[in-house]
């Protein structure tokens, strides 16, 4: 019985809190404190999962089919118990609503977009990636952001993430979006400097 | 926060710049989409062996060759893109150079109209002829003083000399010894302590060596 509620870790490195181990865990609670620490617990363990294997989508599709990326938290196969696909729509949208992730596309409720990191941070992120890789007053193509050659702090964000964070930047005149013809492209400068 | 757009424009150059970044994207995506292709093939000719089927497996490396040679035509083509993109920052970087070196010379100039070396040479001259002027009267003062003071100082010092004499000429004269009435006489020393000293010598020599 002990030995169940080990921490365990996944193949992929992550430790999974003991709680994960609790077949009730996998059940949707009805009594609301319970309900409200039962969903605290589980959106906690999605963006910190998400965090961990740098995953920026979740879909409802990933509790629906097995065999995708999110098995090693959605299933636990040592206690049999499998996260149901309407226990992850509540999930989903009780994220939108606390501001953790947005569904993206908009006006759907299917996918979202998990914001394991806010925008503002993904912003500083982006410029200091700029700054450190001597890359300001250059022009950039998203797809140099996003697809590196060699993995940076950046790589894999999706676009529209990627624009946000940028808009963000502008605000504060260090970053200036250009549309190519078959893309977008960014500017980055070095803070103003006034106080 | 209101005061105008803080970043600078995008010109027509910049544009340019960018799409020339996209194609150079597009064909990076387009190499990547190649590198699919040739490992699928690669796994559908082992299959196809593992199968029996020779000839599917062949017919599936042979479209991978053909793929292989698109990709590196494609290698060229990305490289010559490259190799322009880096040129064009380049001379960006060298534009950015040469704006800053007119700048500079023209505050430089604006400089130079108020120093010009005309003025400069006068300044100095003047400030020559003060030192030479401040020298010549430095020497007439310094030469009236002289003249005055130098008999007096001469006075002063003979005055001084007789005194000194004066004073020292009772105890000047010593009590000289009588100058001797006889032959002197050598008186013979002991010798032996001479004597020894050589014998002495010799062992000291024997050691050292």
């Amino acid at each position: 019985m002990s030995k169940s509620l080990q921490k365990q870790t996944t193949a992929s490195g992550f430790i999974l809190p003991s709680i994960h181990a609790l077949p009730p865990f996998f059940t949707l609670q009805l009594h609301p404190p319970s309900q409200a620490s039962q969903t605290a617990h589980w959106t906690r363990l999605i963006l910190s999962y998400a965090r961990h294997r740098r995953l920026f989508t979740l879909r409802l599709e990933d509790a629906e089919v097995p065999g995708g990326e999110w098995d090693e938290i959605f299933h636990n196969s040592r206690i049999n118990r499998r996260l149901k696909p309407t226990h992850l729509a509540f999930l989903l949208s009780t994220m939108v609503e606390q501001g953790q992730a947005i569904w993206d596309p908009p006006k759907q409720n299917r996918v979202v977009l998990l914001h394991w990191r806010l925008p503002e941070e993904w912003a500083e992120v982006l410029h200091e990636w700029a700054t450190s890789t001597g890359q300001l007053n250059t022009i950039l193509t998203f797809y140099e952001i996003t697809d590196p050659p060699i993995d940076s702090a950046m790589s894999g964000i999706p676009t529209s993430l990627l624009r946000r964070a940028i808009s963000i930047l502008s605000k504060t005149g260090r970053a200036q979006i250009i549309e190519g013809a078959e893309g977008g492209g960014v500017r980055f400068f070095a803070p103003s400097g006034k106080p | 926060m209101g005061s105008g757009p803080s970043t600078p424009k995008i010109t027509a150059q910049d544009r340019a710049i960018l799409d020339l970044k996209l194609q150079r994207d597009k064909i990076k995506q387009y190499q990547r989409r190649i590198q699919g292709i040739l490992d699928r093939e690669h796994e559908i000719a082992k299959t196809c062996l593992a199968q029996g089927h020779k000839d599917k497996a062949l017919l599936a490396l042979r479209r991978r060759k053909y793929q292989e040679t698109v990709l590196s035509k494609t290698d060229g083509q990305l490289q010559t893109l490259e190799e322009l993109v880096s040129t064009i920052e380049f001379s960006l970087v060298e534009q950015a150079v040469l704006h800053g070196l007119k700048q500079g010379n023209a505050v430089l100039a604006e400089i130079h109209k108020e120093m010009n070396i005309e003025s400069v040479e006068k300044l100095l001259g003047e400030t020559q002829d003060a030192i030479a002027y401040q020298r010549e009267i430095d020497e007439m003062l310094s030469n009236v003083i002289t003249n005055d003071d130098e008999e007096a100082v001469q006075q002063e010092l003979l005055e001084l000399q007789r005194e000194a004499i004066a004073q020292e000429e009772p105890d000047v004269r010593v009590s000289l010894p009588t100058a001797p009435t006889e032959e002197p006489v050598h008186q013979p020393q002991e010798e032996v302590p001479a004597e020894r000293e050589p014998e002495r010598r010799p062992e000291r020599v024997a050691l050292e060596a």
